[in-house]
């Protein structure tokens, strides 16, 4: 028993590792930008979908409220970029232990929350964080801050800015997503990993155990938080503006977990999978739909949304053979 | 500041607050009965709104008599919706609560899409009634007419579902609520009572949004405008509990004028949000929860 | 799994594809939100843009700046073509979308993009990308303030329209004898709203004007009633409101609804500017004032008004307002400028457009003329002042150009 799952782990080491080269090949024959951009966005969106996945997933915490992180990430880098001229590469980590820290004072009251009074209580919280970013004129406000390209530094891997080449920021979003991915894989292996699937599947029979669930859940919210910051500043730095509504929306904590539910709950490749069907096709069907103003974009996405979400409610990846962990009072552990 | 003053913010709040507990109603509904949290609860508000409006526009009608055809219009879209998707979603093996949550955002992005596909993407409003744009002024304090019925309104539909709850159908939902599987036993078609449950949630909503078109511009978005202060006053007010509904969205309006008036106006949501966190470090299922 | 991915990435390459275009058409990629809270804004701009598209490359013969002959005639008559492009509002998908329009769909320049927000990123790409980014709508002041090279805006922006505001206070104030003595400000937690309310905060500071009320509201609210109250409270000469079509419908019934009827809105355009606001509050709206960049009523002084109204209500069902004849400007002037550079060379258009210089009368617009300083802002975009009355809005200010005598009620 304990061979086999020792191989099975190091199967799936072996699979990502080649999964990485390929996906750090797979932009270079593609010379379009627009493509190159979809491909990155969809990496963010798989690595910030496996950082939620850690909060979201294996600790069984529907949180909504993950824009939070991401904005806290983008702002705190960017601050720092455009007030101390400290580098992105420095700041985002910066950006990231702040996140973290953000999603452990969120953690600490709305932990003793259960189910949806957890969800909606995440999602109050997200809001007022956008609702004080608006209204916080030190940070830019509305009016947001805008990262001008320093044709002094020029192109640059500690300042993280390409004029106009893709290619970098292609391979920033593959190690941000690689790591995400990586955490996961430890966690799954762990004593952690252990002890919050024991939460999710039965709290009360995992407080039996012994385990303490509240810390353990405060550690989760802590990686999770931090991964997801450190994609935000990521974002920011590839996007070169930052506002209010473009990184602390409310959207967006879900627009973040939807990856991870599509493609696979829990699972190590159910992010990537997610992405890689969702966000190409909700780009594409804007980009070729969305034009007429009709709201087609907007029906096809929903539809596919609900379609997915009923057709395959173990996730998209169970489609390419990726085991699903068995139900065992999953379903409801994940609303209790 | 007079008082007059604050009695005139006060009254505001009043009315809003009644608006935003009768949005809640439908919603909290839904949950009690099947631990559902329904992300498309501001969708079907929307749609309600545009079918007043629509109607209206036809023929003239006055939307105070739309709120019966409109209710059953509702009515007859939540049954539908439950039978066609929300029946699934509660029978799936896996991640049944985030499937819930998905399905029904995937639902209100969706009609969403399909407002605009229909309506266009105008702001639209009923402007002329029996009601628009009349107040009364009682002792220099206002009280315009479509939120006062809408006030009323309300109130009424409150008193309806409760008196539901009183009823041979409304102690089957308290009991399909509390045991799901005990109720096959003693003969009560589960899916059946599921499948009313969400065409009542959404008849009240839809009443909800024939009053809301009275004095309320429509337009695709404007669901989501009332959504999120939906799901607060639900939880604020216990999911699951009518009466908390209530309580709770009469608190959240005063509480939203309060704010914008002591403090600063776009910060009223942080004040309501403020005070449901913190109740809910008190009371963990809100004011009246027993879910 | 690799299998898999690559599927996926034939998938994307297939479709990357692209279209192929036409051979010598001009093609200009508009990029505004067709989906999202302000999908309305978006979908009359495409309206509008098609109409200016229509008057570009047929013959209508009308007695404006490629007005008459089809196509650029420069080029050969080469005809104008618009690739629009939906950003929703999301300041991500506008840079996306217009790296897609530049990389894939080719187009010589950007326009666009009615949010600020929007702005911001579409013009930082053209300027990484070496093209112009034209800004029919965007009323954002910092936008030209950030030394990009490729910026041009044919409109005024929020301090020049606030700046013409002030003036009439002081010119009906000389005129009639009744002076602004306090206003109260009204705006949403926007960029839009931020910029318009520090313009008139100072502008108001240095014409001794009390600043009676400074009211920032969050915009899309359920209800404005408490934030109405306080307006009644301030009771200011003139209340100055800047705000979306919602809550601009919002406002005015709300004043309505606790009796208060202020002596004189000067809205900053906006919300106030739509069918759908007029419509929707019906009389409230008679008297409210606004600023404007386009005037449907100065067709005596720009002919080619009612012709280009007519066109453009055979599309869209509506009459022009201020961003839709914004829009029909903006773009008639980036395709003039193509036009005179005779080339589809951005360094050249470039030129041509840092060159332009075109007197009001060629234009729909009441201004002075296009002529673009060197940070890309049209300097000779005058604003003008409109009422409401009868259901329509009627220039009453500078007084030279009006069309009707204001309706003043401070100081009565």
């Amino acid at each position: 028993m304990g061979t086999s799952i020792t191989r099975r782990r190091r199967q799936e080491l072996i699979i990502g590792v080649g999964l990485l080269a390929v996906l750090a090949l797979l932009p270079l024959p593609i010379h379009d930008v627009y493509t190159r951009n979809l491909i990155i966005i969809t990496v963010l969106f798989a690595g910030l979908a496996q950082a939620w996945n850690v909060l979201g997933g294996y600790c069984g915490q529907i949180s909504l409220s993950h824009a939070l992180y991401f904005g806290v990430g983008a702002y705190v880098s960017t601050l720092l970029l455009t007030r101390a001229g400290i580098p992105p590469t420095i700041g985002m980590f910066a950006g990231g232990a702040l996140a973290g820290l953000m999603a452990l004072l969120v953690g600490w009251p709305c932990f003793r929350l259960s189910g949806h009074y957890y969800a909606i209580a995440t999602v109050v919280v997200g809001e007022i964080g956008f609702l004080l970013a608006l209204n916080w004129d030190w940070i830019g406000g509305a009016t947001g801050i805008n990262i001008p390209y320093r044709r002094a530094i020029g192109d640059s891997w500690l300042w993280l800015q390409f004029r106009i080449d893709k290619l970098p920021y292609h391979y920033a979003a593959l190690a941000f997503a690689a790591a995400a991915w990586l955490v996961a894989w430890k966690i799954e292996g762990s004593r952690w990993g252990f002890v919050w699937r024991a939460v999710k599947d039965d709290p009360v029979a995992a407080r039996s155990l012994a385990v303490r669930i509240f810390p353990s859940k405060m550690a989760a919210a802590a990686i999770s938080g931090a991964l997801t910051g450190i994609g935000g500043a990521i974002y920011a730095q590839y996007v070169g503006y930052i506002d209010p509504d473009s990184v602390l929306y409310g959207q967006l904590s879900i627009l973040i977990p939807l990856p991870a539910v599509l493609g696979g709950v829990g699972t190590l490749w159910g992010p990537l999978v997610g992405a890689a069907v969702l966000i190409p096709l909700s780009e594409l069907t804007r980009s070729y739909l969305g034009g007429s103003g009709r709201g087609v974009d907007l029906m096809i996405y929903g539809a596919l949304i609900v379609l997915v979400a009923l057709a395959r409610p173990q996730g998209l990846a169970s489609l390419v053979g990726v085991r699903v962990r068995a139900p065992a009072g999953a379903d409801d552990a994940a609303t209790a | 500041m007079t008082l007059t003053f604050l009695l005139q913010v006060a009254v505001g709040g009043l009315l809003m607050g009644l608006i935003y507990a009768l949005v809640a109603a439908g919603l909290s509904l839904i949950f009690g009965l099947m631990d559902v949290v329904n992300f498309a609860h501001g969708e079907l508000l929307m749609l309600a709104m545009y079918a007043t409006f629509v109607v209206w526009l036809a023929t003239g009608l006055d939307p105070l008599l739309l709120l019966i055809p409109v209710a059953l219009a509702l009515f007859a879209l939540g049954v539908a919706i439950y039978h066609l998707l929300m029946a699934r979603a509660l029978s799936v093996q896996f991640n049944r609560g985030m499937v819930q949550i998905f399905v029904t955002f995937g639902l209100a992005i969706f009609l969403r899409g399909a407002a605009q596909f229909t309506f266009g993407s105008d702001f639209k409003s009923v402007s002329t009634s029996l009601l628009a744009n009349r107040t009364i002024d009682m002792g220099g304090i206002f009280v315009p007419l479509p939120q006062l019925a809408a006030g009323l309104v309300s109130l009424l539909a409150f008193a309806g579902l409760f008196a539901i709850g009183r009823t041979e159908f409304g102690r089957a939902l308290e009991a399909t609520r509390e045991d799901r599987e005990a109720v096959a036993l003693i003969g009560i078609d589960r899916d059946r009572i599921f499948a009313l449950g969400w065409g009542l949630g959404a008849a009240a909503v839809g009443i909800a949004g024939v009053m809301l078109a009275t004095f309320y511009y429509v337009s695709p978005n404007v669901g989501a405008t009332f959504a999120l202060i939906a799901y607060v006053t639900v939880a604020l007010g216990g999911f699951g509990s009518l009466f908390g509904a209530l309580v709770a969205g009469l608190l959240i309006g005063e509480v939203e004028a309060l704010t914008a008036l002591l403090i600063e106006p776009s910060l009223k949501q942080v004040g309501m949000f403020v005070i449901y966190l913190a109740v809910l470090m008190f009371r963990p299922r809100g004011l009246f929860g027993t879910l | 799994m690799q299998r898999r991915v690559l599927v996926v990435a034939a998938f994307v390459l297939a479709i990357g594809g692209g279209v192929a275009r036409a051979a010598n058409d001009v093609v200009i990629g508009a990029l505004y939100p067709m989906t999202g809270p302000n999908a309305q804004v978006g979908n009359d701009a495409r309206a509008a843009m098609e109409t200016a598209v229509e008057i570009i490359n047929g013959n209508h013969n009308l007695p404006m700046l490629l007005g008459k002959g089809g196509g650029l005639d420069k080029l050969g008559g080469a005809k104008v073509r618009l690739i629009f492009a939906d950003h929703q509002g999301d300041p991500q998908k506008a840079r996306a979308e217009a790296e897609r329009l530049i990389t894939q769909e080719h187009v010589v320049a950007l326009i666009g993009s009615y949010q600020s927000a929007t702005a911001a990123t579409i013009s930082q790409v053209a300027d990484r990308y070496e093209l112009p980014y034209m800004s029919a709508d965007n009323s954002s002041p910092s936008l030209n303030q950030r030394g990009l090279k490729w910026f041009f805006r044919t409109s005024p922006h929020d301090i020049m329209f606030t700046q013409a505001m002030f003036d009439f206070f002081r010119d009906i104030g000389a005129k009639t004898g009744r002076k602004v003595k306090s206003v109260a400000l009204f705006h949403e937690d926007t960029i839009f709203g931020t910029d318009s309310s520090n313009a008139q905060k100072q502008m108001a500071e240095a014409a001794g004007i009390k600043v009676a009320a400074d009211i920032r509201y969050r915009g899309n609210s359920p209800s404005l009633s408490a934030e109405v109250q306080q307006i009644k409270a301030a009771d200011a000469d003139v209340i100055m409101p800047s705000s979306y079509t919602s809550d601009a419908i919002l406002l005015m019934r709300g004043m309505h609804d606790v009796g208060y009827a202020p002596k004189a809105v000067m809205a900053q355009s906006a919300g106030f500017a739509e069918q759908a606001f007029i419509d929707a509050v019906g009389p409230l709206a008679e008297g409210v004032m606004s600023r404007s960049a386009f005037a449907l009523d100065s067709a005596k002084a720009r002919p080619a008004i009612p012709a280009v109204n007519a066109l453009y209500r055979a599309r869209n069902n509506k009459d022009l307002n201020d961003n839709t004849g914004r829009e029909i400007a903006a773009l008639i002037v980036l395709a003039d400028a193509i036009n005179r550079a005779g080339s589809m060379d951005e360094d050249k258009i470039r030129a041509a457009l840092i060159a332009t210089d075109i007197p009001g009368d060629q234009t729909i617009m009441p201004w002075k003329g296009i002529k673009f300083d060197s940070t890309g802002q049209n300097i000779a975009a005058t604003p003008v002042i409109q009422q409401i009355k009868g259901g329509a809005y009627h220039t009453i200010y500078p007084f030279d150009v009006a069309s009707e005598d204001a309706v003043w009620n401070v100081g009565k």
